[in-house]
């Protein structure tokens, strides 16, 4: 399969009151067109902002020390803002754990996504109203004109954020990464978010990398899974060697959590 | 019988606009009933809208009931306030943020008139290690604690009061998997040491059956199953908790 | 500190002056009731380092005694008013509903009222002195600190940590004076270093007017009713009281800037 995305010793430190806290040290990841891989780890691990990292979204007192990301053979660590911005949302999209404050309280839902459409696709505002009616069907929204006109606050989580999928599929990207998309919903919702990605990738032909704490999702959805802890990559493997056989204590740990209570 | 819950029912109004019309009412809790056995851990499931935050808050008389009352066994509960504790779910808003951590562990000793001045400190530190803390605890300040911890620390102040029944909210929902169970096992624990009787909130299946006897269902704020943790999960008669096992798996 | 150059400098100011005004009796070179029929309006020479004033008394040893005058004025004005807008401010917030209506309704009604001409009104009733120009300060400026208090107590009270202290059987007023107050109380403490900036202009004001303290007592408000007359030959008599009133404010506000970065 041929390689969508390669990161090689990326290297992210933190400024803190005079401190610098090394919140990535050295990670290696790499991922093929349509694979489902699942980065591990628990809070404090690093993995949210490694995947912030890779698009340079990161706040004023991170900085990438060192790493390359090669996105489709190209190093997005030597791009420009602007030229980095074309990529984010175009080629990576992300999806975040809480949609609510990730969309703006003050437009409908249509409004945004059709903003987005004409941002990065150049679309006219009317063929943009159309394509975002196919995307909310394609997210199975069942009542695509009711979600157009309304807000935020007026849907529940899981139709949030099924609309902030369709919003980050909406350029259709190579890449969709979701850190902890269904952490905050309830179980039956998260059955549902969980399938509507797995058929979503099939169709659409992208990626996803999906961050989570909870081994129970990577057994579901993924093909190989990354373990990170304290900054670093610990382990690697596919899914199924990973629960056989885990290696790091780590990973043993979530395995362990995931025996417990992360399966009925 | 620790408590015998009859009929519960609350209402929420909704008020809309600068004038606050009335908009509307939501029945939080529609004639919930259930009643719980001392030393027993009584699981509470629901998804969010079910009302079991809003049941929680009433067992605690936080928050008063329209209709239905809750008689609790008052050869058990003899002084409401000290027996009937509740852990939150957010550990990080459940701390007084000016207080450091032994006069937190304090308040509840000072309260119930449970010991001397003399003895204060000695008593919060063994509440401390009851829970897997240390006495560099004592003076530090919540910030200082991870989420974890945060509720290692709640957990210790409910249990200042020596309390019979403790009403746990989603205690472990918003915390990492492994310290999950890690808290999981601590709970366990403590119910025997301690002989408590508990409720345990959680829209999380499998944490249920871990933990709970008795398993009770909620949606919209209505019951829809109750039973042994058991049968309950090897032959579910409702069709609402075959779906949420259906998800879960 | 070092990161805090408004706090710093407002504390070296008012530290100034405080320590000016306590040690009046100790540092002030001469009495500054000692008329002196001789050195009428002389300008600051060696003896009279700030000149004299229409009586021939030592204008720096009346500054001297006016710091007194202005600081205690302000301070014990601002305890007042803060006193009973934390207990109204407290009571309206927590009890909600009546209590609120009645105490937000009260304060409505003193708002309406401009402060200024209010106080007048009341000066001029009861006899002009330093006790009662206190008190009416503090009487007139509680609503501040009210509304502030009960804002914060409004949004803390929905917090857990409040509702746990109930469930563990704290009595109203224990919850209120020991965990909502010492929470809420950021935005008061601000508003309170402005307020004793305030009053501090506001007793200038009413004694400059002849409403305040009266002479032979020096405030730096009173000395200022003899600049009316002396403007073009004892500039001294205006620059100095003028001078010092605004560097006592400034320094004040320097304070407030430095408690706002504080509480953040």
């Amino acid at each position: 399969m041929a390689n969508l995305l390669e990161v090689k010793n990326l290297r992210v430190d933190f400024h803190l009151e005079g401190r610098i806290i090394h919140a990535v040290e050295g990670v290696d990841l790499r991922l093929d067109k349509n694979e489902t891989v699942v980065l591990a780890g628990e809070s404090g691990s690093g993995k949210t902002i490694t995947a912030l990292a890779m698009t340079r979204i990161l706040p004023p007192n991170a900085k990438v020390v060192s790493g390359e990301v090669i996105l489709e053979g190209q190093n997005l660590m030597s791009l420009n803002e602007k030229q980095l911005s074309s990529i984010r949302g175009a080629k990576i999209a992300y999806v975040f754990q809480e949609p609510t404050s990730y969309l703006n309280p003050v437009y409908t839902i249509g409004e945004q996504i059709v903003e987005v459409m004409i941002q990065h696709q150049g679309l006219a505002r009317k063929e943009a109203g159309i394509k975002v009616y196919e995307l909310l069907r394609q997210v199975q929204i069942n009542d695509p004109d009711r979600v157009f006109g309304s807000y935020p606050h007026q849907l529940s989580g899981g139709m949030n954020q099924r609309v902030f999928i369709a919003m980050s599929l909406a350029c259709k990207p190579a890449l969709l990464i979701a850190d902890e998309p269904t952490t905050s919903l309830d179980v039956t919702i998260e059955a549902q978010i969980l399938k509507l990605l797995v058929e979503l990738k099939e169709k659409m032909n992208f990626s996803l990398l999906f961050i989570t704490h909870n081994l129970a999702i990577a057994k579901k959805i993924a093909g190989r899974i990354y373990v990170m802890y304290r900054g670093k990559v610990v382990e690697e493997g596919p899914t199924a060697r990973i629960f056989d056989k885990p290696e790091h204590f780590h990973t043993r740990e979530l395995i362990a959590a995931y025996e417990k209570i992360g399966k009925l | 019988m620790i408590l015998e819950a009859n009929d519960i029912s609350k209402e929420f109004k909704v008020e809309k606009g600068m004038f606050q019309s009335d908009a509307g009412r939501t029945l939080a809790l529609d004639r919930v009933s259930f009643s719980l056995q001392e030393f027993t851990t009584l699981g509470i499931v629901g998804e969010s809208g079910s009302g079991k935050t809003t049941l929680a808050k009433i067992l605690l008389g936080l928050i008063p009931a329209d209709s239905g009352e809750v008689k609790f066994n008052d050869t058990y509960i003899k002084n409401f306030r000290k027996d009937v504790q509740i852990i939150f779910q957010n550990p990080y808003n459940s701390l007084d943020p000016k207080m450091r951590i032994k006069d937190a562990l304090y308040e509840p000793l000072v309260i119930h008139s449970m010991c001397l001045r003399q003895g204060l400190r000695d008593k919060a530190k063994g509440l401390l290690e009851a829970v897997g803390l240390d006495e560099t605890a004592l003076d530090r300040y919540p910030s200082q604690f991870s989420g974890g911890q945060r509720q290692r620390i709640c957990i210790a102040r409910a249990l200042a009061c020596e309390p019979k029944l403790l009403v746990l909210d989603e205690p472990i929902s918003s915390l990492d998997l492994t310290i999950q169970a890690k808290l999981l096992d601590l709970f366990l624990q403590l119910k025997k040491r301690f002989n408590l009787t508990y409720i345990f909130i959680s829209h999380n299946l499998a944490v249920i059956k871990y933990i709970a006897d008795n398993v009770l269902v909620m949606q919209n704020g209505r019951v829809v199953e109750q039973g042994l943790t058991q049968e309950f999960f090897s032959n579910p008669s409702q069709q609402y908790t075959r779906q949420l096992l259906d998800a879960a798996r | 500190m070092k990161n805090n150059p408004y706090m710093l400098w407002g504390l070296v100011i008012i530290a100034f002056f405080s320590c000016v005004a306590l040690l009046a009796p100790w540092i002030s070179p001469l009495d500054p009731s000692l008329i002196d029929g001789q050195n009428l309006l002389m300008p600051p020479s060696a003896r009279h380092w700030l000149g004299t004033d229409g009586l021939g008394r030592d204008l720096l040893s009346r500054m001297i005694f006016g710091a007194r005058i202005s600081l205690s004025v302000g301070i014990i004005a601002v305890g007042i008013s803060i006193f009973l807008g934390l207990i109204l401010g407290s009571l309206a917030g927590f009890y909600g509903k009546y209590v609120d209506a009645l105490v937000m309704r009260f304060a409505d009604i003193m708002l309406c009222f401009p402060t200024f001409f209010l106080i007048l009104a009341i000066i001029a009733i009861v006899e002009p002195s330093i006790y009662n120009i206190m008190i009416v300060i503090g009487l007139t400026s509680w609503m501040g600190p009210a509304r502030l208090i009960r804002a914060e107590i409004i949004s803390l009270k929905t917090r857990e940590f409040i509702q746990a202290e109930h469930a563990l059987g704290a009595s109203d007023a224990r919850i209120i004076i020991r965990h909502l107050i010492p929470n809420a109380i950021g935005p008061v403490l601000v508003n309170a270093t402005l307020g004793i900036a305030g009053a501090i202009l506001l007793e200038s004001s009413l004694s400059f007017l002849g409403l305040g303290v009266q002479p032979p007592i020096p405030s730096w408000g009173n000395i200022l009713i003899e600049s009316k007359s002396t403007l073009g030959i004892a500039w001294w008599i205006t620059i100095f009281p003028g001078l010092a009133i605004l560097v006592t404010i400034l320094g004040f506000n320097f304070i407030a800037e430095g408690l706002k970065k504080i509480i953040g």
